[in-house]
């Protein structure tokens, strides 16, 4: 099979940094699986909880945040892999701040609405 | 020669095995949202949601087939590195593809009730 041409550039890195960019690029989408999971099964099972429009909110704001998450999986895999192969400083990504933001917002909003209802 | 293949280092750190797990678990994560959208769609009685439940657990295979082949690929005397074209692209695919299900799924509900 033909392969993508920036697997032709520079040079194969350390299998081992391979391998492990492979499995930071697992563990971003479970990351994004889980809040995903999380929003839906809190809107789905906490409807005792009030006001709802703040599950709802939660719920679609985790959804949006998990697609985004999972988009920059993948970008970050690839440009981590091409920076390896030339050689270069790994990219920065907003994955980090992105996921420490939503948890931050999340665990708020919900704790809010725990004393609240 | 594009794909990256070595002899088997006997690495201590278990890299390959570790990599073929994560696949494994990633499966299981798909799987969770493959269920959360087919009882969205059973409860609210949406057809659109049952279908990519179904499609979900299908990903979830797939991906339970990609474990499989990793896990081929990097035991042995001789290990590939590059993983399969279409694996990382598949997965990141898929997660969209829940979020779209699991965002629809809670508007449709807020929409009715």
């Amino acid at each position: 099979m033909r392969r993508p041409s920036w697997q032709e550039e520079g040079q194969d890195p350390d299998y081992r940094f391979t391998l492990a960019n492979e499995r930071t690029f697992l563990a971003w989408i479970r990351t994004a699986l889980a809040l995903l999971a999380g929003g839906v099964l809190l809107h789905q099972f906490a409807t005792g909880l009030q006001p709802r429009l703040a599950l709802v909110v939660i719920a679609v704001g985790l959804g949006v945040v998990a697609a985004a998450l999972s988009v920059i999986a993948y970008t970050r895999w690839r440009s981590t892999e091409i920076a390896m192969r030339h050689g270069r400083p790994l990219p920065y990504g907003w994955a980090l701040p992105v996921l420490a933001a939503t948890t931050l917002l999340t665990a708020a909003v919900l704790t809010i609405v725990l004393l609240v209802s | 020669m594009a794909v990256h293949r070595i002899d088997a280092p006997g690495d201590p750190g278990l890299q390959p095995e570790r990599t073929a797990l994560a696949w494994g678990r990633t499966s299981l994560a798909i799987a969770v949202n493959a269920l959360l959208s087919l009882r969205a769609g059973l409860v609210l009685g949406e057809g659109s949601l049952i279908a990519v439940g179904a499609l979900l657990f299908a990903a979830a295979g797939a991906t339970v087939a990609v474990a499989a082949v990793r896990r081929r690929q990097l035991s042995g005397a001789i290990l590939t590195i590059t993983p399969p074209r279409w694996a990382l692209p598949g997965v990141a695919a898929a997660t969209v593809l829940a979020t779209l299900a699991g965002i629809a799924s809670v508007l449709v509900e807020g929409g009715s009730g």
